[in-house]
């Protein structure tokens, strides 16, 4: 019906007509499909959240005498030095080395100063070869002083990012934000109706209408391409390889930003042009945030496959609560919790907006693709797991808390163990006792196991990773915890002597 | 209405009653939403409901025993940092931050209680909360 070139005739001329995916979405309810595609020239997405995977590429220059740089930081935070002797890149991600500082400030930071035109520390490392004789390099940089800064994200623009809850009694720290206890929020990310690939895709190829390597687009306030798919590339879930210039980008749309307790990441602005070559590329481009699926998970679940909760849409997610039907203590109860996004869909707009100003202004022109986005696929990755269960062996030692602290004592001796968990008549965990309690009792002159015991116990499920299992020892510095099944019946203990075992090699 | 304080006690009126006195003595409702003891005063926030003149004869009581301070604002957003995400909307306990139909993340000032939630769930540290 319509091709690009003509398109961008247009735009030269300054006739074409432009709207974002909102208006669209209009467009099309009121005047249909065919009537759209046959006067809307553009239509244009855009997106505005986090993104881990991003970094970028950066060349300084050689000193004098050269360096290889081997070891190179940047305000402290470590870049790649696996590439020539002064290219580097930035990730997102990376953690500052200075263990006060982690997390606060990391790659995403750097990123950003370095738009912001703030000077940068750079100090690398390297070792000594007859063509590079400097040994080290410490010097303040800014964006102007780098020759190449390239922003290549190996994956961004998810087409649609699942939704988070979380099962646990205490609160999560995620890259979703902190979900709360007992299903107590639910976190969403996505610029849903606005964003690239929704609006772009074909349901019944699973492909991409228009959007191809070599699509042309808004990142971070400069103009930047599509190079391929992104990692985990599977649409429905597709996800876009991108790269732009950096000394391009404003300040605005690139935002660094420190998810607590868990890592930085930069907040990214993608934008991208879907011209409308036909009646069913206008008609997915109305597609709005009640059409597009959003499954709930639960993140308070520490393994890969996380169950679901619920499924539901944009709408219901930004309408600022939803109704979940949840277990909880084996009770199946509805629950209407709060909703909170992770990614900002004000910016989404503006994102679209100014991408939509930039073609009416004639200084944004549309490319073809020269080919499609590639491989699809998306599967877990081929690593051992050590369950609970595959530890325990021994049956369970267990007393009732009716016994005296010299019987308790006994029992340690006899089974050679330090931990003692308190069951009531039906074998429920109740307390525990450590060889240490016992120990206190007799310097505190305590008489019997109900003084001593710790009520409050820390529990494990046979299901559960040995990994999870550990951090959550080292978190509340405890050495044993009791295996418990759905009725807080005691199956088992795992203690840290067990999971050493599982390093040290000795079964 | 409604009016929020901050409140220090003297140390003689530490181990007195003074705050359920107030509530027997004037009628007005108290919650307490945070109450820190040390050796030589007490500090607590308190937020009153009642009448406007069972507030004022509150205050008046409340004020014989320590120094009583209206909180007017809490709670101070950066507003060049902030990118209206959302990351603290599921944070306040209270409902005191929303999202309104133009995707701006608002805060209802005036309803903040200090508990700091938000400020701990932003990932821009757009938030600062004035103690």
């Amino acid at each position: 019906m319509k091709t690009i070139k003509e398109i961008n005739e247009k735009i030269k001329k300054g006739e074409a007509v432009v709207v974002t995916a909102e208006e669209m979405i209009k467009i099309v309810e009121e005047e249909g499909a065919k009537r759209a595609a046959d006067y809307v020239d553009v239509v244009t997405t855009g997106t505005f959240g986090a993104m881990c995977s991003s970094g970028v590429f950066i060349n300084f220059g050689h000193s004098d005498p050269p360096i290889k740089m081997l070891k190179i930081y940047l305000n402290n935070v470590e870049a790649y030095g696996g590439l020539a002797a002064v290219d580097t890149y930035i990730g997102a991600t990376q953690p500052n080395e200075d263990p006060d500082v982690d997390i606060d400030y990391g790659g995403a930071h750097v990123i950003e100063d370095l738009v912001r035109g703030k000077e940068v520390e750079l100090y690398a490392e390297g070792y000594t070869t007859d063509c590079y004789p400097r040994k080290d390099v410490n010097v303040k940089i800014t964006l102007d002083d780098v020759n190449q800064a390239i922003m290549v994200n190996p994956r961004n623009g998810y087409q649609t990012y699942a939704a988070a809850t979380n099962s646990r009694d205490e609160k999560i720290y995620t890259y979703m934000g902190i979900l709360l206890p007992e299903y107590n929020n639910v976190h969403y990310s996505g610029a849903g109706q606005l964003n690239p690939l929704q609006n772009d895709y074909n349901p019944e190829t699973k492909s991409f209408n228009t959007i191809g390597i070599g699509t042309r687009i808004f990142l971070g306030g400069g103009i930047g391409y599509v190079i391929g798919e992104g990692t985990q590339h599977n649409p429905p879930f597709g996800t876009l390889m991108v790269k732009g210039d950096l000394k391009q980008m404003d300040p605005k749309f690139i935002r660094a930003a420190t998810m607590p307790r868990y890592g930085s990441t930069l907040y990214v602005g993608l934008g991208i042009p879907i011209p409308v070559l036909n009646e069913k590329i206008a008609e997915r481009c109305a597609i709005r945030d009640e059409d597009i699926e959003v499954p709930i998970y639960d993140y308070g679940t520490p393994r890969r496959d996380r169950p679901l909760i619920a499924k539901t849409n944009y709408k219901v997610l930004r309408s600022g609560k939803i109704t979940l039907r949840v277990n909880i203590d084996g009770k199946e109860i509805e629950k209407t919790v709060k909703t909170g996004s992770v990614s900002s869909y004000k910016m989404a707009r503006e994102v679209a907006e100014t991408l939509k100003q930039w073609i009416l202004d004639g200084k944004f022109l549309l490319t073809e693709r020269v080919d499609t986005l590639g491989r699809a696929e998306y599967k877990p990755m081929k690593s051992p797991i050590t369950l609970v269960k595959d530890v325990l062996s021994k049956p369970p030692i267990t007393a009732q808390s009716n016994i005296s602290i010299m019987e308790a004592a006994k029992i340690l001796i006899k089974h050679n163990i330090n931990h003692l968990p308190i069951v009531d008549e039906y074998g429920r965990l109740v307390g525990i006792i450590t060889s240490w309690d016992i120990a206190k009792a007799l310097a505190q002159n305590k008489k019997t196991i109900e003084e001593i015991m710790t009520r409050n116990v820390i529990t494990a499920h046979e299901d559960e990773p040995v990994d999870h299992v550990a951090r959550k020892m080292s978190k509340h510095n405890i050495s044993g915890v009791p295996v418990v099944d759905d009725y807080r019946r005691v199956v088992g203990i795992i203690t840290s002597e067990d999971i050493s075992r599982l390093f040290g090699g000795k079964k | 209405m409604r009016k929020r304080i901050y409140y220090w006690t003297a140390s003689e009126h530490i181990n007195e009653p003074v705050i359920s006195d107030t509530i027997l003595n004037t009628g007005v409702k108290i919650n307490i939403l945070k109450a820190k003891v040390e050796p030589q005063e007490a500090f607590l926030i308190l937020e009153l409901f009642g009448s406007k003149e069972t507030i004022e004869k509150a205050l008046d009581y409340l004020s014989k025993f320590g120094e009583v301070e209206e909180i007017s604002k809490v709670i101070k957003r950066d507003s060049e940092k902030c990118v209206h995400c959302g990351c603290c909307i599921t944070q306040c306990p209270i409902n005191a931050i929303y999202m309104d139909e133009e995707y701006n993340v608002v805060f209802k000032e005036e309803e903040c209680v200090g508990c700091k939630n938000c400020m701990k769930a932003c990932p821009f540290k757009a938030i600062e909360i004035i103690e």
